[in-house]
C-alpha cells in the first residue's frame, strides 16, 4: 500500500445489546454481563437467544444518535469534510418485513429504505458529507469499511472517515441462521467444546478515523484482507490466516507483538475450529484470544466496528477480557484468556470472517 | 477534489430486459453441483468475469439490491410459517455472487462489495480507483438481476432487469482519452450507469484511459 499518513482512531461510539455507551460496553464484556436473551418475536416455531437493543428511540433515531455523539466528541464543526462509510449485512430490510408481512404484497415497500443504501438516506437526512459509500459483505462489512477508511486516509485521498458499522435484528437473519442450524438457544459459548452455535444481534457502531493524533486516541496499524475461496458458509483456515498474516505485514510488526486477539469466535462449531486453527498456526501460544461474542452476540455487518471498539478499549484500558461462558476448552493450543487481567497491550489484532469466504483481520495499537 | 485517471484494460457488458439468454454457464462451469447452486448475478460475474480475462486479481464488485430472488424466496417462506432454505440464505448476501466466482478461480485476493444504491457503480470506480494505486490490475465489476416476482409492484421506470458490465483497470499518469457521464436514457438500472457508459465506449484499438474524481 502506498503510505504517507497514520490513521487513529479519534472518537467512537456504539449500541447494542451490551449496552447503550462504549464504556456500559466494555464493562459488560470485563464483569460477563452479557445483554443476549431469549426473544419468540423472530421466529414461529423457537426461542432463540438473540441480541436486542434496549433504548426508548427508534433504530432509525438511534443511528442519528450515533453519528451526534461523534460529532460532539470530536473535533469537527459538522461532517462536510468527512467521507461516510457503511457497513451494513443486510440494510433495511426490516422495513421491507414489515411492509410485506403486513400487505402481502410489495406494493407498499419503499425501495429506498430496503437496501443498504437506506442507512445512508437515514445519516444523510440529518448530516451533510463530502463522499459516502457502502459495504456489504456480510459478517465483515463494517470491517472491510474501517479497513478501507484506514486505506483512503494513509493514501492522503480525504480527511476524516465516519464508519457506521450497523445491522438491525431481521426475521431473514434469525431465520436464516436458524435454518443453517447455528442458532443456539443459549448464551453462546465461543471456543468451547460444547458449543452449540450463535447469537444473532443488532448493533450501532460508529468511529471517527482521523491522520491527526487526539486525547487517548487508539492507532490503526493496518488491514489484511483475504478470500477463502472455498465454499460459502464453511469457513477454510488457509483464508482467515492469511488475513491475520497481511494485517501483520501491513502494520509492519510481527506476530509477536499482538497482545491480544479479538477473536470472530461466533461460536459456531466450524467457525471457531477453523479460526482456532488458523491462529495456532499463525502465532505463538502466549499471545491472549478471546471472543466477545458471548456479551454482544454477533451483530453481523456491525461486528467489525463494535470489535473494534472493544479493541480499541482493550488498549485504552490496558485490559485484556475474559472468555465469557468457555469452560471446556476444545483447542489447547492457542490462548484463551480465562479472566479479565490488567497488562500491559501494545497491540491487538481483531478479526472478522464471512460468508463466501470474506476475510478481514485489522490491527490496533497504542499511541507512542 | 482528488483525480485519479486509470486506463481501461479490458470491458464486457451485457444486458437485457427480463432475462440474459445466454451467459454460457454450462460451459464455464463445468461441475453441476456448483451450476445449480449459482444465482442469476453469479452467473452473470461469472459470464462477465471470463470476458475481460479476470483470474486472480482484486475485485470491487457491487450492486445496489442485492440477490432479489433469494430475498423474495425467504421473505416468502418467513410469511407462509415455512423453513428457509439453507442455500437460499447462504446465497441471499450481497457478495453472493463474486464469491461464487473467487471459487471458481481459486481467487485468494482481496474482494470487496460495493452496495451504494443509485451511485453504486459510480462508487465501484472511486473504490477501484483507490485501490489500483497500488499499482496492480484490479477487477471491477457490477450487476443488477431485478427479475423477480411482482416487480412491476416497485419498479416503474426500469426497462432492463439484468444487467452487468466489467472492468479491468489499472492507474495510469497518461492523460485522460475517455469521457462518460451519468446519462440513463435507455432506462438501464441507475447503479449500473456509470460503468455501462464506459464499456460502451471502450475502443479495444486505442488506449482507453479515464479521470475519477474523489
Amino acid at each position: 500500500m502506498t503510505t504517507k499518513n497514520n490513521v487513529y482512531i479519534t472518537s467512537s461510539t456504539s449500541i447494542s445489546c451490551a449496552g447503550n455507551t462504549n464504556d456500559e460496553l466494555f464493562s459488560n464484556i470485563c464483569l460477563e454481563k452479557t445483554g443476549i436473551k431469549n426473544n419468540k418475536n423472530y421466529s414461529y416455531d423457537s426461542n432463540p437467544a438473540i441480541g436486542k437493543i434496549i433504548s426508548d428511540l427508534s433504530f432509525d433515531e438511534n443511528i442519528i444518535q450515533q453519528c451526534q455523539n461523534i460529532l460532539e466528541n470530536s473535533n469537527l464543526q459538522n461532517f462536510e469534510n468527512t467521507l461516510l462509510i457503511v457497513g451494513s449485512s443486510v440494510g433495511g430490510m426490516s422495513n421491507t418485513e414489515q411492509s410485506y408481512f403486513k400487505d402481502n404484497h410489495y406494493k407498499n415497500v419503499n425501495t429506498s429504505k430496503h437496501n443498504i443504501q437506506s442507512i445512508i438516506n437515514t445519516i444523510q437526512n440529518k448530516y451533510k458529507f463530502y463522499d459516502n459509500i457502502s459495504f456489504s459483505t456480510a459478517c465483515t462489512s463494517s470491517a472491510n469499511a474501517i479497513g478501507y477508511g484506514y486505506e483512503v486516509l494513509k493514501k492522503g485521498i480525504y480527511d476524516n472517515v465516519l464508519i457506521v458499522g450497523v445491522d438491525s435484528l431481521c426475521h431473514t437473519t434469525v431465520g436464516g441462521f436458524m435454518a443453517l442450524g447455528v442458532l443456539s438457544n443459549n448464551v453462546c459459548k465461543p471456543f468451547d467444546k460444547n458449543r452449540d452455535g450463535m447469537n444473532v444481534s443488532e448493533a450501532i457502531a460508529c468511529l471517527l478515523l482521523q491522520t491527526t493524533k487526539s486525547q487517548n486516541c487508539v492507532e490503526v496499524c493496518g488491514v489484511g484482507y483475504s478470500s477463502d475461496a472455498y465454499h460459502m458458509t464453511q469457513p477454510h483456515p488457509d483464508g482467515s490466516k492469511n488475513a491475520m498474516k497481511n494485517a501483520l505485514k501491513c502494520a509492519n510488526i510481527n506476530e509477536h507483538e499482538i497482545n491480544y486477539i479479538n477473536a470472530h469466535g461466533t461460536g459456531t462449531m466450524a467457525n471457531d475450529t477453523s479460526e482456532a486453527a488458523a491462529i495456532q498456526e499463525v502465532f505463538p501460544n502466549t499471545v491472549k484470544v478471546s471472543s466477545t461474542k458471548s456479551i454482544t452476540g454477533h451483530t453481523l455487518g456491525a461486528a467489525g466496528a463494535i470489535e473494534a471498539i472493544v479493541s480499541s478499549m482493550v488498549i485504552q484500558n490496558q485490559t485484556i477480557p475474559t472468555s465469557t461462558n468457555l469452560r471446556d476448552i476444545e483447542n489447547e493450543n492457542i490462548n484463551l484468556s480465562t479472566k479479565t487481567t490488567k497488562e500491559p497491550v501494545n497491540y491487538v489484532l481483531s478479526n472478522s470472517f464471512a460468508f463466501g469466504g470474506n476475510n478481514c483481520s485489522l490491527v490496533f495499537g497504542k499511541v507512542k | 477534489m482528488k483525480k485519479i485517471n486509470l486506463e481501461i484494460l479490458e470491458a464486457s457488458y451485457i444486458y437485457d430486459k427480463e432475462q440474459i439468454k445466454e451467459l454460457n454457464t454450462k460451459e464455464l462451469v463445468p461441475k453441476m453441483v456448483t451450476r445449480r447452486r449459482l444465482t442469476r448475478s453469479a452467473k452473470i460475474a461469472i459470464y462477465l468475469a471470463s470476458k475481460i480475462n479476470a483470474s486472480t486479481q482484486r475485485i470491487v464488485y457491487g450492486n445496489a439490491y442485492g440477490e432479489l430472488n433469494a430475498t423474495q424466496s425467504i421473505l416468502n417462506s418467513i410469511n407462509n410459517k415455512e423453513q428457509i432454505s439453507p442455500t437460499v440464505f447462504q446465497n441471499s448476501v450481497y457478495n453472493t455472487a463474486i464469491s461464487y466466482l473467487s471459487m471458481l478461480n481459486t481467487n485468494t485476493s482481496e474482494i470487496m462489495t460495493v452496495s451504494s444504491g443509485d451511485i453504486t457503480s459510480s462508487n465501484i470506480l472511486k473504490a477501484g480507483a483507490i485501490k489500483a494505486l497500488d499499482k496492480d490490475e484490479i477487477v471491477l465489476i457490477v450487476t443488477e438481476s431485478l427479475n423477480i416476482d411482482h416487480i412491476e409492484d416497485m419498479n416503474s421506470c426500469i426497462e432492463f432487469l439484468e444487467v452487468g458490465v466489467a472492468l479491468k483497470v489499472k492507474v495510469t499518469n497518461e492523460e485522460n482519452t475517455l469521457s462518460f457521464d451519468n446519462n440513463n436514457d435507455e432506462k438501464y438500472p441507475p447503479s449500473v450507469v456509470s460503468m455501462l457508459n464506459i464499456a460502451k465506449n471502450f475502443n479495444k484499438e486505442q488506449k482507453n484511459i479515464i479521470t475519477i474524481c474523489l
